[in-house]
Parts: structure tokens; C-alpha cells; sequence
């Protein structure tokens, strides 16, 4: 038993679960990630442009899940170790929540600059989900 | 508008039972909140009711609220299910205060339950992160301890917040919650063990993490010619105030605070006509040891990025300036999720009215409670004093 997301609800969005496509404000210059909903910085609806970024950033938030996962990533911790759980604020602005991928989580942290790879996120519902995670440069 | 008083309030014990339901649990509570009312009562006076669940099992997710007023026999009472994450039963009390305050209902009943503690570990980790955000969020593999964590590694890097600090919240909660006989983990700790608990999301620790609990709380409130019938001791509640946040943390303007807090808080205190140095004592929601630390800053009990320093110095320690969770908080006591938030008014009703045993704090008469649900996509806030006004 996982998070319930389904099939379509996933490839709704894949411009933004593969290359982080980001919504650029019209009202404020702002931007938000997803290219969905309010602008995080001014609250104004329907006013993305949809801007593709660099996929470069800093980790602003940083935890290490050592156990726990939930069921849709248990396999992913048993078969890597503890996650590396962080936000990463890119470099255009906007905010992500991503998994790190390729180092040991413990050896990174706040402040470290990162770049977006594209990996397998986990399966559900027999369909393998793939999605942006982030290596330390 | 008119005035709100708590005219009875009570919890089960909150702990793990196997033995018992969701519905019995429940009865246990809204039995004592009766038994607490001084005068007279009968059921049939209850005009509104409101439950808190967010229904973690999905043992009854649909008619959750008549299916536990149907068992204390409120059979035909309005029944509403409020479902705010952790935060169900505060908002069910906010509720039930504007029913009271609209002339609605003279006497309302609200109230939480939770049944958490009986799953197999798979369906625990499951709904333990139903809460967060889900599209986005969980998918980057967080954690529900994990948001909290990760706004603990931006508070610690931001303003110098230490590991100590983190636990000093872990000691003094379960100080408290050794005296309360209904909490979960009785047990007192000291800094040491909590500095070197298990990692479970980095930099929190197994001491920083409130347990999963079973259990109910139940609160009556009334207006103010009812509760005269009632009660010779009124907790009169003076202030509500409730908003919501951004359910993702990514997508909020800070890492280092909940808005809907603040929000939230300054509706309360401008209703009660009073600021947070007037506040003697809270029972605020330290699901994580950092939401303690977060709750200090946004309700203004001390400067921002000032809480590590606030609790070190023992100010919301029993014999500080300013109490707080005096019950043992969602730490010590438990966390049945629905049932938190009127728990917390429990704690408040008891202190106010000299009725809290060993952990009684004497001479208190304004306090607060402060219940957020997920990590913060909705916080409700009350303020309450002791006697008529
Ligand atoms: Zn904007």
C-alpha cells in the first residue's frame, strides 16, 4: 500500500517531474514549482509562463530518513540505505522537494550546490515512475 | 456575540489499547467530560456536536462523527465529522464555539478520536504520511518526522538552534506527562538520553518524535445562560482564531515558521483583547521537539529564532515563566490525532480550574492551546480565562 497517485495523475505533470518546468509569474516575476496553482510569491492565479531551469541549485533543507519510509519507498531504503530528503531552492528561485541520489546523504547538507538527474522514483500500480532527483556538483 | 464557556472536558487515557474501539474510547471520554459537569446534565441538552478523526486504519472513514455520538446515545443530535489532520478536534471546538455563538446550539459537544496503534507496520508508515503534501512532497520521499526535520536543519542553520536545545523539549514534556496519569509515555528522561536517541529523520531523533497513540478526548461548551445551569466554575473562552497554510512546506514563504500560527494567533489574541505576554500558560502542538521550538516564535512567547535559548533557560519549564504543556504535550501524553486538540483543552480546563493533581501550576488564569495539523496546512488557536466575564 502506497500514496495514492495514479497513472494519469503522474503524466499530468511530467514536463515538471523530468525537467522541473517551473511557472514564472506574469504579475510578479516569481517562481513556482509546479507550473500549478497560486504564485508563491504573490498569490496570483492563472499567471504562469512555463519556463524550463537550469535544474541547478543549493539545498536550503535537509534531513536524512534512516527508517520509517513510507511503503511506496521501503524497497528503495533497504536497497540504498538511508534517503536523503531535501529541498533544494534553484537557481531561477522556486523551491523543489527531491530525493538526492548518487553520494551518501550524511556527507551533504544545507549549502551544498546540486543539479537535477533524472531517476527512477518508485512503482506503483505495476508502472515504474521516474522523476528528478539531485546530485551534489 | 455571545460568550463561550467550557463547561466540561475530559480524555480517555491515551496509550496503545488493544482491547479497546473507536467507539468505546470515545465513550470513555464523553462519559468524563459529563461526569465534569458540576450540575445537572442531560445528554439530550447537546444541540451540536462536532468529532475530530482523520479516520488513520480507515476502519469507519465515512459517518465517522454519527458513528461514535450514535454510541453515547446521541442518536438524532447533528453530528459533523471535521477531518484537519492533527489539528480535527481544535477545529471541531472552533466549531462548536460558533455554533454557540450564533445562537445555533446552547450547548455543543466537541471532541476527537484516534485509533492508531493496532496496524501492521506497513499501514502505520502509510497513513502517517497522509498529511503531507502528497503529489510532490511525499514523493520526494518525506517523511511526516522528515518536514519537521527539514525545518529543524534550516531553524539550527538559520539561527544557531541546537541539538541540546531540541531535547531539552523532549525532558521537560515527559517530566510533566510522568504526572498525568492518562499520558502514553510516562516516563521521565533525562538530556543525555535524549541527545543520543536512535536517528529516525536527521537531526531528529526518536526523543524528538511524539509516539502513535489510541484514545478520545470530549469537550462541552455552552453559552453563557447555559453554562450558569452548569457549572460554578466557568473556563470561559475567550478567543479563536484559525488558518491555513500551504500543505507543502516547499511552497511556503519560510522554512523556519508556520504562518497559519501567527495567522492564527493574532485572530485569537485580538478576540480575547489581549497579546502573548498576557498568556500565563499553553498547551501548544510538539509533535516534533522543533514544532515546539516554531510554536514559541509564531505565537510571540519569545523573539524569532530565539525558542532554543527560551526553553534552555527553562522559561516553559512547570516552574518557569510560562508553562507549557504542562500535560506532557503530544510527546509524553500521546498523539491519537483526532483527539489531540480538545485533549489539549482538557489540560487547560483542568489547570484553570485547580483540578490537575500533581502537575497542577497554581494561581493560572489565562491559558492557550495551539493545534496544527499536518506540518502546518492548518492551524486553530484558542484563549480561554477562568471565571464569568
Ligand atoms: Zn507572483
Amino acid at each position: 500500500m502506497g500514496a495514492y497517485l495514479s497513472v494519469p495523475t503522474w503524466w499530468q505533470r511530467l514536463d515538471s517531474r523530468y525537467r522541473l518546468v517551473l511557472g514564472r509569474c506574469t504579475e510578479c516575476g516569481a517562481h513556482t514549482f509546479p507550473a500549478d496553482g497560486p504564485c508563491v510569491e504573490c498569490a496570483a492565479v492563472d499567471a504562469f509562463e512555463e519556463v524550463e531551469p537550469e535544474g541547478t541549485g543549493e539545498i536550503v533543507a535537509h534531513t536524512v530518513i534512516e527508517n520509517g519510509a513510507p511503503p511506496e519507498f521501503a524497497g528503495l531504503l533497504d536497497a540504498e540505505g538511508a534517503i536523503g530528503a531535501v529541498l533544494v531552492e534553484l537557481d531561477e528561485g522556486a523551491r523543489v522537494p527531491a530525493m538526492l541520489t548518487d553520494c551518501d546523504p550524511h556527507e551533504h547538507g544545507r549549502g551544498d550546490r546540486v543539479e537535477a538527474v533524472v531517476r527512477r522514483i518508485y512503482e506503483g500500480e505495476g508502472v515504474v515512475r521516474y522523476g528528478a532527483k539531485f546530485r551534489p556538483l | 456575540m455571545r460568550d463561550v464557556y467550557v463547561v466540561g472536558a475530559a480524555q480517555s487515557d491515551f496509550g496503545a489499547f488493544p482491547d479497546e474501539s473507536y467507539r468505546s474510547l470515545f465513550k470513555t471520554a464523553f462519559d468524563g467530560a459529563v461526569d465534569a459537569v458540576d450540575g445537572e446534565f442531560e445528554r439530550d441538552r447537546i444541540d451540536e456536536a462536532y468529532v475530530g478523526t482523520l479516520g488513520v486504519g480507515g476502519r469507519q472513514l465515512g459517518l465517522s462523527g454519527p458513528a461514535v455520538t450514535e454510541h453515547v446515545g446521541l442518536d438524532g443530535t447533528s453530528c459533523t465529522r471535521v477531518e484537519n489532520a492533527c489539528a480535527a478536534s481544535g477545529v471541531a471546538l472552533r466549531q462548536a464555539v460558533l455554533a454557540v455563538r450564533a445562537g445555533v446550539a446552547d450547548v455543543a459537544l466537541a471532541g476527537g478520536v484516534e485509533v492508531m496503534t493496532d496496524m501492521s507496520g506497513e499501514q502505520t508508515r502509510y497513513w502517517l504520511g497522509v498529511s503531507g503534501e502528497t503529489e510532490w512532497e511525499r514523493m520526494a520521499g518525506t517523511t511526516f518526522s522528515g518536514v519537521y526535520a527539514q525545518m529543524a536543519s534550516a531553524h539550527m542553520a538559520e539561527f544557531g538552534t541546537t541539538r541540546e536545545q531540541l531535547s531539552h523539549v523532549a525532558v521537560k514534556n515527559h517530566g510533566n506527562g510522568a504526572k498525568n496519569p492518562h499520558a502514553h509515555l510516562r516516563f521521565e528522561c533525562s538530556l543525555e538520553d535524549a541527545v543520543a536517541g536512535p536517528s529516525v529523520a536527521d537531526p531528529l531523533n526518536l526523543y524528538d518524535c511524539c509516539p502513535t497513540s489510541d484514545g478520545a478526548s470530549a469537550v462541552i461548551v455552552a453559552s453563557r445562560e447555559a453554562a450558569e445551569d452548569l457549572t460554578d466554575r466557568p473556563v470561559r473562552i475567550t478567543g479563536t482564531g484559525q488558518a491555513s497554510g500551504r500543505v507543502g512546506l516547499f511552497q511556503r514563504p519560510t522554512l523556519t515558521g508556520i504562518p497559519a500560527t501567527e495567522q492564527a494567533a493574532r485572530q485569537a489574541y485580538d478576540e480575547a483583547d489581549c497579546g502573548p505576554e498576557d498568556i500565563e500558560f499553553a498547551e501548544v502542538h510538539d509533535c516534533f521537539s522543533i514544532a515546539e521550538l516554531l510554536a514559541y516564535e509564531d505565537l510571540g512567547f519569545c523573539e524569532k529564532g530565539e525558542a532554543g535559548a527560551y526553553v534552555e533557560r527553562r522559561a516553559t519549564f512547570p516552574d518557569g515563566e510560562r508553562p507549557v504543556n504542562l500535560s506532557g504535550g503530544l510527546k509524553s501524553k500521546g498523539h491519537p490525532i483526532g483527539a489531540t486538540g480538545t485533549g489539549q483543552v482538557v489540560e487547560v480546563f483542568k489547570q484553570l480550574r485547580g483540578e490537575a493533581g500533581d502537575r497542577q501550576v497554581d494561581g493560572l488564569s489565562r491559558g492557550l492551546t495551539h493545534n496544527v495539523g499536518g506540518s502546518g496546512g492548518s492551524v486553530v488557536v484558542h484563549v480561554y480565562e477562568g471565571g464569568w466575564a
